[in-house]
């Protein structure tokens, strides 16, 4: 449990929250590259961090974000005309860069300076391996750019998508290091999913469905392992990375792809559920890649022209009743990612955690918590840097691998551990 | 759009709906107990075990080996307290009794961020084989937070 006053200052991330100065310390995933496909198209509403946004890409390329709202008379600029290196209110013509800088005032003379002194608020846009992202904070903080591993690799290697969910952040995170309810939830995937069946390391999941756990103080986070028994005394050890505050690396299987998610505020009661995908050696085929736009692995099928998942809390997730009897899905919800986030959203847009029960299988989740508490305090009282920020705490990967019993997986699996380019995954 | 028309999940995940949630306590208290292994766990259970807990209560070793098995048939939970290194052999003897009386126990090994790896690797072969759950935490800070999301 958490007291009320810990859990929302864990929820609330909006401008002037501790939580909120802590995300503002990430460069964050703003939009997929896919929203700003050329030069002058339209502009796109983003909510971020309980801020109105609007992001466009002007006639050089150049990546805006910039305040939805003209600071003329607060019409969304959403309706403006993206022309000549600027983005043109349509109600009186005032026109803003990708700064936010006012460049025209039609009504006012060009001699009068007028336009010099209006800004609208703006935050840097850049693109990275497929994703366009965003830093928030004070500019005196702004770190170096992101360096996790799916976003730094050749792009035919890597593969993202992201959906909208309708749940406060913590609640969408807390479920990516919640690995004791993978053999609940999601039984049956490992098997039929194209993204994961024919690992070896599945019949290791399998074979014992009740795993121990180990959590790990990590630099950026934590490590969470998963360990089940292997032959000869060994165990076979699942290792999941969180880094903070909302990075989760799910470890690989068999030679798939390696996976996890960003969760990432929109506001208090909404997140987007970032999701990739990538193998550091090698390219993603054709039917991987066909696969995860089917919605497959972690991916989902979405309402056509938008990232809300097809099977959403409109339709009931299209839960299947039959299929949950007979045991083809546990729940009854079709697809990992859903699965996930029908229960994640069935708990209300921000739980109440002053009435739960853990236990012993969250201390991945009790440990995270306190780790955030601990930066945020720390950020907060003493103007410390948080956890993850540093580019060395990015270059990480999960791992599945098989160690003598008496080995700290920290220490067995270390080098696994660390990103290295062209070096293969420790996959099972 | 009419109520009529809005789906289960729809009505019933909103905010407002919240609010009629049973207020109801949903549990039991649960009966912790946190016994330290070795002299790094002893200093953690000594400063915890002067604050007021409701429901966790505070051991060395040998006063919870002394009565063994009335200890752990009255607990709901176990939680070891070692550090790296030290003597965590009654991991064994502790563990085995849950084992039989099936109380689930938990091991932290607290003041772990610059431990060699052979200390960290004696302690865990130790606690490994009787704990279901193992925490390697930095400090010992951690250990006053777990208590407190188990409403110790």
């Amino acid at each position: 449990m958490l007291r009320k006053e810990q859990n929302d200052l864990l929820t609330q991330t909006g401008p002037g929250t501790p939580m909120g100065q802590l995300f503002r310390r990430y460069w964050i995933p703003a939009l997929l590259s896919e929203e700003l496909p050329e030069n002058d198209c339209p502009p796109v509403r983003v909510k971020l961090l309980s801020e109105r946004l609007l992001a466009f890409r002007d006639t050089q390329g150049r990546y805006g974000l910039i305040d939805e709202f003209c600071a003329h008379r607060g019409v969304s600029l959403w309706f403006g005309r993206n022309e000549d290196c600027g983005l043109r209110c349509p109600y009186h013509g005032w026109k803003y860069d990708v700064t936010g800088q006012c460049i025209d005032v039609p009504s006012e003379p060009d001699e009068s300076g007028f336009a010099a002194k209006i800004k609208l608020k703006s935050y840097p846009l850049i693109e990275r391996g497929g994703v366009l992202w965003t830093y928030m904070g004070p500019p005196e903080h702004q770190p170096p750019l992101p360096e996790w591993e799916f976003c730094t690799v050749p792009g035919k290697q890597t593969f993202s998508s992201k959906r909208l969910q309708e749940s406060n952040w913590l609640q969408a995170m807390e479920g990516g290091i919640d690995s004791s309810h993978v053999s609940w939830l999601h039984r049956g995937d490992l098997n039929n999913d194209p993204l994961f069946k024919g690992a070896k390391g599945n019949q290791y999941n399998l074979n014992d469905a009740r795993p121990v756990f180990e959590v790990v103080e990590s630099p950026g986070g934590l490590y969470i392992g998963a360990r089940r028994n292997a032959e000869e005394g060994k165990y076979y050890w699942r290792i999941t990375q969180w880094v903070m505050p909302s990075f989760t690396m799910i470890a690989p299987r068999g030679n798939h792809s390696v996976h996890g998610h960003f969760w990432i505020p929109i506001d208090d009661e909404n997140c987007w559920a970032w999701s990739y995908d990538y193998h550091p050696i090698r390219e993603l085929t054709d039917a991987e890649v066909a696969a995860m736009r089917d919605g497959k692995g972690i991916h989902v099928k979405y309402v056509p022209g938008t990232y809300i998942p097809l099977a959403n809390k409109t339709n009931d997730y299209l839960i299947d009743r039959v299929a949950q009897k007979e045991g083809r899905t546990f729940s009854g919800v079709q697809g990992i990612a859903m699965q996930d986030a029908s229960l994640q959203e069935s708990m209300g847009p921000i739980v109440d955690r002053t009435k739960e029960n853990l236990v012993s299988t969250d201390n991945g989740i009790i440990m995270a918590r306190h780790r955030l508490l601990r930066a945020v305090k720390a950020l907060v009282d003493k103007g410390i840097t948080p956890p993850g920020v540093d580019p060395v705490h990015q270059k990480v990967r999960s791992a599945a691998i098989v160690l003598p019993p008496d080995v700290p997986f920290k220490e067995g699996a270390r080098e696994a551990m660390i990103a290295r380019p062209d070096v293969a995954p420790a996959s099972v | 759009m009419s109520a009529g028309l809005l789906s289960e999940s729809v009505l019933m995940s909103s905010a407002a709906q919240a609010r009629f949630r049973v207020q109801a306590p949903n549990s039991l208290p649960r009966a912790i107990k946190v016994v330290a292994l070795d002299p790094a766990g002893e200093a953690v259970v000594r400063r915890l075990a002067v604050s007021d807990w409701r429901h966790a209560a505070f051991f060395s070793v040998a006063t919870f080996t002394r009565d063994l098995e009335a200890q752990v048939a009255s607990a709901d939970l176990v939680v070891m307290v070692a550090g790296p290194g030290g003597r965590a052999e009654a991991a064994a003897v502790i563990g085995r009794a849950c084992s039989d009386r099936r109380v689930t126990t938990t091991a932290l090994v607290v003041d772990a961020a610059s431990a060699p790896e052979e200390e960290l690797a004696r302690t865990l072969v130790q606690i490994r084989p009787w704990s279901l759950m193992v925490v390697i935490a930095n400090s010992d800070e951690y250990v006053e937070d777990l208590l407190v999301a188990l409403r110790a």
